[in-house]
């Protein structure tokens, strides 16, 4: 089996994915990825050059769009139907640190 | 820290925009039917998409697709036919389904431009600029005779969706640092967005400063936003490098955020610029960061440092089907392109006559615009052509502007100051029954009171009196009030006319024309 | 004889029984509730009972029915219907079988539930499936595992089981599932009954939670072609709310009874001969090819040389959709929160740590690293290259046949923790994830009992894209010939897994 993933990238990409695992579980976890990568061996043998690429499986369906008209939204109480924590009409979350958001 | 004209003497600013527009004119947001308005109660326009509630999809609203290509069209952008929403993979409560459609490598509009025109005291800040002649040209600067025309280049426009507000508790001045809590509100999430990327075209903080204020003035007259830089419709951010004098290589840039008011953009960069020489001058260097301008401690301070480029797992959105847009489509929405500011502003000179600058500042809103051909429309109706058309660009561009800068929220479609009360006064005032210092008088008294300008001159009783007659009589009367100035003045002590004019403006409680008055006192006093 | 459980029931039976006035809608979803009380017991199919929607809507077909408007209701009047639980409808909770859903109360309804609903269905409770639909046995389910009601210690398959178990149980005639790479297939043949993957873009996916959003399609369980086809009306068709679906002016009801004659159906040689293949399994889908061809059916082998790129294919882009889709449960808005923790960061980590499980997590973070930067030209653009060969091959393959016969799954169902290794499960799908990759439709029909495991087989019948009544035709042509898919043997007469 080849080693795609160290125990470290595997915790980054827990990092990335904001899913905490224990030790042990990167341990297993790393063991699996790699295994399943492995079985993706035959996408990276093809030969495709020249083949485009099909993202939407949809065949000539193109500009799918909707009018411009005003639709019922939900009233606050929904909204907040499943919210863990609310205040204020708003869905309340513990203090944010470290890095921005960007867009 | 030294002055921004030193620095920019010693180092080559290198900036680029990223200036992000909400499409407020559209009735609901970009994937789904929730109604776009600003300020109203939280999670009250919410849904199943915007806040990304598992099994929802985005439908996308074919207005702003429409709003897009209008402003790619304005900016001289080439329209993209094909082209994907993609996936831009990020964790972060504002944002909810966590992940942000956009645009991928190719976006609705790319490889535009604006050309700015620079003038005043700013345009001294380009550097090179006495090597010109007028109608020379380097690089993307072509000189002309009271400045410099710059051509900034448009990398793209891309269309995507607006973030949730969220609120922080706890800390300072509701910031992030040191606050216990946040709020989300998920109402502008999903509002359609554009958001516009220049080259690193610009040189000086001044010419950032124009691009957004001229693109703004587009996006106005396209009608696609309101451009509110208060309310956040319209946002920029700036990167910024710098490079000594004559070298061509790139220096490492900071991002510039929260530069939310036209002078927030001139003072952040020209702030950063400095901060950066004075790091460069003591042997420091620059880092690879996002800096938030601070407008009342004036200056920038670090939000975060990019160890590494963000990954953000772009892939094309399954769940929206690609474009292929129809020349139809394109030119249908060519056919909406409303007369741009900078064709009015050619307009007006070729066709009422005005100087360039006048023109140009004219434009520079939209409503001063609007205003102006209505009042032209009422003159040409009454067979008057363009002949009030420099009076009445004078009353807009001095008067009615600084009214309009004073009162922040002045409407001038809706205000007392109708064309047709614009047009009275300009005429009373071409006709000597006010002078001009009565007319400012006037001006503030019709928004006031909302009166006509004759009726407020006639309350007053305001005419200006031009009559000869009893203008000399008043002469007559002042110069026998003051024999001895008259000696004087034979004298020779000719810098005695202004007291004469003075006495006789007071005499008639600054009713009587000066042009008038003086000619009087000018042949009695000479006789 | 008493009242047979009318779960048991073809839909059409209970349509003609309430026509003529032999029972009320009330007593067909009073019976359906008090038969799956009582026999949903060992199989575990449902997650949640919906007795009072499922008697509301009663009501309503009992009020057609008197005002003699019932031919008006729609083609699902007075059917109880259930709906695998990834499918949102107000007043239910909608789990997709995780901790991380489940207490989350829909504020919505699935388009597809709602056409259900719209047709006259009376809905009777939402079904167990594998952990948001990864999985090919139920066993991922977070509220423990759906049995298989022909052997109760063996697995129903998945990531549908609930729903294909609740059909063979006779506890309701016709249930939805989801399919992203067989997931409504391989638990129709596990389970012997009759389930349709669709057409891509035939059924709207909104309000259905995404796995794969290129991949899934929503589809009926029934024990027959005939009310598969009564589901297929009712759902099938554009929704504003979908930008991939797509129209339907098809009557899937319609052509069932043309028979096998002069189809040109496709065997792919290379399927046959897979490794993994079971003998049973391989040899009852060469009877049916003969049986096929007696009945005036061509066979014509075709070729896909690129399906066994399937596999790899669909492990990058079902994960990679998937980590993006799954990005959205953050303990911000609804879903598992662990509260208590001093930043958003802390909470993220645990809240995801503890509301996924295990295989969630893993299929997570696989989509995560296959989209990081570098490692997406390697895998992801790749994959979504070989799926425009992999759709060339079924062109190609479409241009000489009607239709193609295969099998769906390479063995019948197996116990419960016999395949604990991932990459093992996954080969459970090797022959029906070519088909979500390509988008066309694809379906499972009973071939009667596994001569040598004693369960039930199914036929794998894939169409043309857009041309599902083809495979429908045909699979009711198998039907015929195979008959109509029994109640499980242990819970047929009354009985309830004894």
């Amino acid at each position: 089996m080849t080693q795609h993933l160290t125990e470290s990238d595997v915790r980054g990409i827990a990092e990335y994915t904001r899913i905490g695992l224990s030790a042990e579980e990167v341990g297993r976890m790393t063991v699996d990825l790699n295994a399943i990568i492995d079985s993706l061996a035959p996408i990276t043998e093809y030969d495709l050059e020249g083949v485009e690429p099909t993202f939407h499986p949809i065949g000539d369906l193109s500009n799918v769009m909707r009018d411009d008209e005003v639709r019922e939204s939900f009233s606050q109480e929904t909204a907040l139907g499943n919210a863990p924590k609310q205040q204020d009409g708003c869905f309340l979350i513990p203090s944010i640190l470290g890095e921005g958001g960007d867009c | 820290m030294r002055k921004l004209e030193e620095v920019l003497n010693d180092w080559e600013a290198v900036i680029g925009l990223e200036v992000h527009a909400e499409l407020t004119t559209l009735r609901t947001k970009m994937f789904c039917g929730c109604k776009l308005e600003f300020g109203a109660e939280p999670n009250t326009h919410t849904c199943p998409v915007c806040l990304g509630l598992p099994g929802a999809l985005p439908v996308p609203n074919r207005a702003a697709i429409e709003g897009i290509v209008l402003a790619g069209l304005a900016t001289n952008c080439d329209i993209e036919k094909h082209s994907m929403f993609y996936r831009k993979n990020y964790m972060y409560p504002d944002m909810a389904k966590n992940f942000q459609t956009t645009q991928g490598p190719v976006a609705f509009c790319m490889r535009g431009w604006l050309d700015l025109d620079v003038d005043g005291p700013a345009a001294r800040e380009r550097h090179g600029l006495d090597a010109l002649e007028p109608g020379q040209a380097e690089g993307n600067v072509t000189r002309t005779e009271e400045g410099y025309t710059a051509h900034v280049g448009i990398t793209r426009i891309h269309m995507e969706e607006d973030a949730g507000k969220m609120v922080h508790v706890g800390g300072g001045e509701g910031r992030i640092a040191g606050a216990t809590h946040s709020l989300v509100d998920y109402n502008r999430a999903g509002t359609p967005l554009i958001e516009l990327v220049t080259e690193p075209d610009l040189r000086t903080p001044e010419e950032a400063r124009l691009f957004m204020q001229k693109l703004r003035q587009i996006y106005l007259a396209l009608g696609i936003s309101n451009c509110s830089m208060e309310e956040g419709s319209l946002r920029c951010d700036g990167n910024v490098s710098l490079r000594r004098r004559g070298s061509s290589a790139l220096g490492v840039k900071t991002e510039l955020k929260n530069m939310n008011s036209f002078k927030n953009l001139h003072d952040g960069l020209a702030y950063e610029i400095c901060r950066q020489a004075e790091v460069l001058e003591e042997g420091g260097q620059i880092y690879q960061e996002t800096r938030h301008w601070d407008p009342t401690a004036k200056r920038t301070i670090v939000m975060r440092v990019k160890e590494t480029a963000d990954d953000y797992r772009l892939f094309p959105e399954p769940d929206l089907a690609p474009y292929d847009l129809s020349d139809e489509f394109v030119e249908a929405v060519r056919a909406k392109l409303p007369e741009l500011p900078d064709q009015k502003a050619a307009r007006y000179a070729t066709e009422h006559g005005l100087s360039a600058y006048d023109a140009r500042h004219l434009v520079d809103h939209r409503a001063t615009a609007d205003f102006f051909d209505a009042c032209m429309a009422l003159a040409a109706a009454e067979g008057d052509g363009s002949r009030f058309a420099k009076p009445l660009a004078n009353l807009i561009i001095n008067d009615v502007t600084a009214y309009m800068n004073a009162h922040e929220g002045f409407d001038l479609a809706e205000s007392p100051l109708t064309p047709e009360r614009a047009m009275e006064l300009v005429r009373l005032v071409a006709s000597d029954a006010v002078s001009s210092k009565q007319a400012k008088e006037v001006f503030a008294a019709v928004l006031a009171e909302d009166k006509s300008p004759e009726a407020i001159v006639a309350e007053r009783g305001m005419e200006q009196v031009s009559d000869t007659g009893a203008i000399e009589a008043v002469v007559d009367e002042v110069m026998a009030a003051n024999p001895d100035k008259v000696e004087q003045y034979r004298g020779g002590k000719t810098g005695l006319l202004g007291f004469f004019v003075g006495q006789c403006m007071k005499a008639m409680r600054g009713q009587g024309n000066p042009k008038v008055i003086n000619e009087l006192l000018a042949a009695k006093l000479d006789a | 004889m008493a009242q047979q459980p009318f779960g048991a029931m073809s839909a059409a039976q209970i349509q003609a029984g309430l026509k003529a006035k032999e029972f009320s809608a009330a007593e067909v979803a009073r019976g359906a509730l008090d038969r799956i009380a009582v026999a949903d017991e060992p199989v575990h199919s449902f997650l949640e009972v919906t007795e009072e929607l499922a008697l509301e809507a009663a009501a309503r077909v009992d009020d057609a029915l008197v005002a003699g408007t019932f031919d008006e209701l729609g083609p699902l009047a007075g059917v109880p219907v259930g709906f695998k639980d990834n499918m949102n409808l107000v007043g239910t909770r909608t789990t997709c079988s995780s901790r991380m859903l489940a207490d989350y109360a829909s504020p919505y309804t699935a388009t597809c539930v709602q056409r259900c609903l719209d047709a006259g269905a009376l809905p009777m409770g939402k079904l167990n499936m594998d952990e948001f639909a990864f999985g090919s046995s139920t066993e991922t389910s977070a509220f423990g595992p759906t049995r298989n009601p022909w052997d109760l210690g063996r697995v129903p398959g998945g990531s549908s089981g609930g729903s294909a178990a609740a059909v063979a149980a006779g506890l309701v005639p016709v249930t939805l599932g989801s399919d992203t790479g067989g997931s409504i297939r391989q638990p129709a043949s596990f389970c012997g009954v009759v389930g349709i993957k669709p057409t891509y873009g035939l059924v709207s996916r909104y309000g259905v939670v995404a796995f794969g959003s290129s991949l899934d399609q929503v589809g009926p369980f029934s024990r027959t072609v005939a009310d598969a086809a009564l589901a297929m009306n009712a759902i099938a068709g554009r929704d504003p709310l979908d930008c991939t679906s797509q129209p339907n002016d098809v009557d899937f009801a319609a052509a069932l009874d043309e028979g096998a004659q002069g189809m040109r159906v496709g065997i792919v040689p290379e399927f046959l001969e897979a490794p993994g293949l079971t003998p049973e399994v391989r040899e009852r889908i060469e009877e049916v090819a003969a049986k096929l061809e007696a009945e005036g059916a061509t066979l014509v082998d075709v070729h896909l040389p690129n399906a066994k790129a399937a596999m790899s294919a669909y492990y990058v882009l079902g994960p990679c959709e998937a980590f993006s889709n799954l990005a959205r449960f953050d303990s911000v808005r609804y879903g598992y929160c662990d509260s208590g923790h001093k930043d958003l960061n802390a909470q993220y980590e645990a809240s995801r740590a503890t509301g996924f499980g295990e295989e969630a997590r893993r299929r997570i973070m696989l989509g995560s690293y296959l989209l990081s930067a570098g490692v997406y030209e390697r895998y992801y653009y790749p994959a979504q290259q070989v799926r425009t060969l992999i759709t060339q091959d079924y062109a190609r393959a479409f241009e000489q046949v009607d239709c193609i016969l295969a099998p769906v799954s390479p063995r019948t169902a197996f116990e419960f923790g016999e395949i604990g290794d991932p990459t093992e499960m996954y080969l459970s799908d090797m022959f029906t994830i070519s088909i979500n990759i390509a988008g066309n439709g694809g379906m499972s029909v009973p071939v009667g009992i596994g001569r040598d495991t004693g369960l039930p087989i199914g036929a794998q019948l894939v169409a043309p894209a857009f041309q599902d009544r083809a495979m429908m035709r045909l699979a009711a042509a198998i039907e015929r010939l195979y008959g109509e898919a029994p109640v499980a043997p242990g819970f047929a007469d009354g009985k309830a897994g004894e």
